[in-house]
């Protein structure tokens, strides 16, 4: 079989896309607890902002990708000051809700394509696998920081014990808005690499399935570890193109597969690990390079 | 607007709630027990709905026995989903999200399951009444929008009053208050799930069967227990009244912002009228508020 | 942490490097046919389109198949290569990058909704494959929203403002109708379309909307839209959706007791709308590509349904169509290259089944077709007469 770079590529960027808004909801998911339905919502608020900031206002791509974040999240800051005191699946609910309605509302949206959908000026930018890549390099670093700050300490405590950490002065409602907001933003910035890597956006794109892989790649990936979530989504979103060759029984097997890692390994893929897949591919480098020698 | 179509329209609201309450007392049901939001259900329903069309289709069993044949086949399938994708998360004590991607992942795996086996194409059955619909004066109501509304009654009725008033309902709404502690009591708490999996299964299997009886069946008709899901918050999770309610104000209310506001907006106010509700009562209308257990 | 940095810089680094591979060439060399002619085609084979998008498939399998056994086009074989999006836009993207560069098709038909042949137009245009769509009805499926046509991307179906306005024209002219109301999907860019075109020529022509009401894909109920449809007493009810929404809702107005006359555009026609809701449907009228008495749809007919054993979909017609269009071009070219085969196929003129096909190569729609109007009578689909119209801008 010859593979298509062009072909490989574009699965990548994909992958790149699904894992910007996979960081934040990691975040979201597996340091604050907190686990949300509705962040396809938060993608196509993004994708429309940064395709009307460089549609409409001509604004360079990298400017749009950033108005994109802000303002999904500054969405999120009053959907989040609404739900965030909600427990368990009644948060769940409420981000369904919040999902379903956006939807609904850029469909209703007559001024800005509606159901028909929007189409990005064909001056933009598109994006490329560079600027997948670049986005999420830095995404990363930024998020890698913040776990390992004080803040990141904080955001675990409350994971562990929401009480405990409040006795202790923890701002709880703080640190669970906080979070929202981080992972509103990168969905909004996915959302912005998205609009411009397809140069055509309708609702449709953004039903609750969008939300839903997303968050089956932080579960996949294992709860709590970054490099689980950057695996779970570039496996996931590469698995249903490499299960081609079953032709209509892919998303069965899809299907399967996701209830086997759960049952097979209940912490995800990653079980919460980091390091040991750095030093893993360290060594499989070292090793490889003896293997030239 | 007059009073005729008021009534018309209330009439609409409520068949359409009760076959949302049917769906959503499965939700409830398991979440009771489990404490999670059991996504598997809406595919169960789907079955029950292609069960149903098929013994009538291929077996020619009258209503009655096609939706016993769904319940019974329902009612396996759900405890069997149980077994395989739930079980083995139980016996670790995984967390809540666990579950909730393992019944996804069902979901996903029983819609193309259909989809690959028995093929894309949409399935009718049979018409039941020739003559459509009655009509009482100015209001014409469906026969089958009745037929519904009564077998969704019964079918509640007959689980509310298991589980309120049998000892098998005593020992799930033990489980349901402390699952460890009933465990202590003598209530083996597989037992328990095995029968509310059943129980939960056997609602779907109606709910399936009017639903495809009603509209037409479709590998996707999954996504109707969407609502159902909403219906069942809305009341407050693991109420079983609480459900039923839920449900058919869901119903009355979709309707009534689609008869007297604007029907594009109808899927709208329903979601945003879920957030108001959550945030002015987080735990829905009939919940009882969980504080943490710490 | 720094280990995970410098891990992360270099990663970055070599994906940059081969970020910058990717610039496009000077302009697309397309594809050239080998021993065998490879078309692709993208469609619905899952999700909640599939059975539209298999139909597709499988009278693409058959024409190809019969192709083969007389011997193919040009002296050489033909190989389908059929990919499954699920109904999702991006996923058609992904899929058209794959046919054009790893599989090196000639040209793809497909796929099965305008998002989705919207979403393709990067990846054929950077490879210069041309792409057919079957039933992409949006205007923006082969133009750009400043009116330029897209080189690579074809249709062989109406777009939306024709079929709208047809139907509106019909209804006020020929049936003599004044009041018309309209019940459509919100969510679907088809619905929306013919709504849009259909009230803009019935206004325009001196009718009046009386009611207009909205749902969602995936709602089964109707009721309540009717219930408010049946008070403002139209005479027509415009249901512009595809045949499982329109058995529901003609079974729904049944039940409430409206009896109106209803008409829709070419999402109505299927065996399965006639199971579901024959006795409801009785007198309506829909607008359509085809007349099923015609001779060459009768063989197709009967051809696909000893194949699969069910009666084919409106898809089926027009793949059927894409089909004979590309083999149009495929025989014009010089070579069998996907670059000269776009070229081509901006003059082609072929008579399909669905009526006669002459490619705009301004627009890349198929001009002159007519509309047939349909009315459903008994089991029948009666031929009423042909139907065309100037649409008002």
């Amino acid at each position: 079989m010859n593979l298509s770079w062009y072909y490989i590529s574009g699965i990548l960027i994909f992958a790149g896309i699904n894992l910007m808004a996979v960081q934040g909801l990691s975040l979201l998911t597996g340091f604050t607890g907190l686990f949300s339905f509705g962040h396809a919502g938060f993608m196509s608020i993004g994708a429309y902002t940064a395709a009307i900031v460089t549609s409409w206002l001509g604004a360079p791509f990298y400017v749009s990708l950033l108005s994109a974040g802000l303002f999904a999240g500054l969405i999120s800051l009053i959907i989040g000051r609404l739900t965030l005191k909600l427990k368990g699946d009644y948060f769940v609910i409420a981000t369904l809700g919040f999902g379903e309605s956006v939807r609904l509302l850029f469909a209703f949206l007559e001024s800005i394509g509606g159901a028909r959908g929007f189409t990005i000026a064909t001056s933009a930018h598109h994006t490329s696998l560079f600027d997948v890549v670049l986005v999420n390099a830095i995404g990363l670093i930024v998020m890698v920081n913040l776990i390992h700050s004080k803040h990141g300490r904080n955001l675990k405590a409350i994971r562990e014990e929401e009480l405990a950490s409040r006795v202790i002065g923890i701002d709880v409602f703080k640190y669970k808005m906080s979070s929202f907001f981080i992972s509103a933003f990168y969905a909004g910035v996915a959302g912005g690499l998205f609009a411009h890597y397809l140069l055509f956006i309708q609702p449709a794109m953004f039903q609750l399935i969008k939300s839903t892989e997303l968050t089956i790649m932080v579960i996949f990936g294992g709860l709590g570890s970054i490099t689980g979530s950057v695996i779970g989504a570039i496996l996931l979103t590469a698995l249903p193109e490499m299960l081609r060759f079953l032709n209509v029984w892919r998303f069965v097997i899809y299907g399967i597969l996701v209830i086997l890692i759960m049952i097979l390994r209940p912490k995800g893929l990653m079980g919460g690990q980091e390091l040991r897949l750095i030093s893993w591919t360290r060594r499989l480098i070292s090793k490889r390079k003896g293997g030239q020698a | 607007m007059n009073v005729t179509f008021f009534i018309q329209v209330l009439i609409n609201g409520i068949a359409i709630g009760s076959v949302y309450a049917l769906m959503a007392v499965g939700y409830s049901l398991v979440y009771s027990i489990m404490s999670f939001s059991n996504f598997a259900h809406g595919g169960v329903i789907m079955l029950g709905a292609y069960i149903g069309y098929y013994s009538g289709a291929l077996f020619g069993l009258p209503i009655w026995a096609a939706i016993l044949a769904a319940m019974l086949g329902c009612g396996l399938i759900a405890i069997t989903i149980e077994r395989a994708a739930y079980n083995p998360l139980r016996k670790r004590n995984a967390p809540p999200l666990y579950y909730i991607i393992s019944a996804m992942g069902t979901s996903i795996l029983l819609e193309n399951l259909i989809v690959a086996t028995i093929g894309p194409n949409f399935k009718t059955y049979p018409p039941l009444f020739t003559e459509r619909s009655i009509e009482i004066g100015k209001i014409a109501i469906g026969k089958l929008d009745l037929l519904m509304l009564v077998i969704s009654a019964v079918s509640l009725f007959l689980l509310v009053f298991l589980i309120d008033k049998t000892k098998i309902g005593m020992a799930i709404r033990a489980t349901a208050y402390n699952l460890r502690a009933s465990s202590l009591m003598g209530v083996n708490p597989d037992t328990v799930i095995f029968i509310v999996f059943g129980l939960g299964g056997a609602m779907a299997g109606v709910a399936g069967v009017l639903f495809g009886m009603r509209y037409v069946v479709y590998p996707q008709i999954g996504i109707i227990t969407n609502k159902a899901f909403v219906g069942a918050v809305f009341g407050g999770l693991g109420s079983l009244p609480g459900a039923i309610i839920g449900s058919v104000l869901l119903g009355i209310i979709e309707v009534m912002a689609s008869a007297y506001w604007s029907s594009n907006l109808q899927n709208l106010i329903a979601f945003v009228l879920l957030i108001f509700v959550l945030i002015v009562r987080p735990s829905g209308i009939m919940g009882v508020s969980t504080e943490d257990k710490a | 942490m720094k280990r995970l940095l410098t891990l992360l810089l270099v990663f970055l680094m070599v994906f940059s490097l081969v970020g910058c591979g990717e610039k496009p060439a000077a302009g697309p060399k397309g594809n050239t046919a080998g021993d065998t002619i490879k078309i692709g085609w993208i469609g619905s084979l899952t999700g909640d389109q599939a059975v539209w998008g298999t139909c597709e498939s499988n009278t693409l399998q058959m024409l190809v198949d019969e192709a083969n056994a007389a011997g193919g086009w040009k002296g050489k074989q033909l190989e389908l290569v059929p990919l499954d999006y699920r109904g999702i836009a991006e996923e058609s993207l992904t899929a058209a990058r794959r046919l054009t560069t790893q599989d090196n098709v000639i040209a793809i038909i497909g796929p099965n909704t305008s998002g989705g042949s919207i979403a393709l137009t990067p990846a054929v245009e950077t490879s210069g494959v041309p792409a057919i769509s079957t039933v992409g009805t949006n205007p923006l499926v082969t133009v750009t929203e400043d009116g330029a046509v897209k080189p690579f991307n074809f249709r062989v179906c109406f777009i939306d403002p024709y079929q709208g306005a047809v139907a509106a024209g019909y209804a006020y002219d020929v049936l003599g109708l004044r009041k018309a109301a309209v019940l459509y999907d919100q969510s679907i860019d088809y619905s929306k379309g013919l709504t849009e075109f259909f009230e803009k020529q019935f206004v325009h022509m001196g009718g009046e909307i009386v009611a207009k009401e909205a749902f969602n894909a995936g709602d089964t109920e109707f009721k309540t839209q009717l219930t408010k449809i049946k008070e403002a007493d139209p005479q027509i009810l415009f249901l512009p959706y595809f045949f499982k929404e329109v058995a529901l809702t003609a079974n729904q107005a049944e039940d409430i007791g409206l009896n109106v006359v209803m008409m829709g555009g070419d999402g109505w026609p299927s065996e399965q709308l006639m199971k579901m809701a024959k006795d409801s449907l009785q007198g309506d009228y829909f607008v359509n590509h085809l007349d099923y008495k015609d001779p060459a749809v009768a063989d197709f007919n009967k051809q696909y349904m000893d194949a699969f054993g069910i009666a084919p979909e409106l898809n089926g017609y027009l793949a059927y169509d894409a089909f004979l269009v590309l083999k149009a071009a495929v025989e014009k070219a010089e070579n069998i290259n996907s670059v000269e085969i776009a070229k081509a196929l901006e003059t082609v003129e072929v008579q399909g089944i669905t009526g006669f096909i002459r490619m705009d190569a301004a627009t890349h729609n198929p001009v002159g077709k007519d509309a047939a109007i349909l009315k459903i009578e008994g089991d029948e689909y009666v031929f009423q007469q042909k139907y065309s119209i100037v649409p008002v801008e």
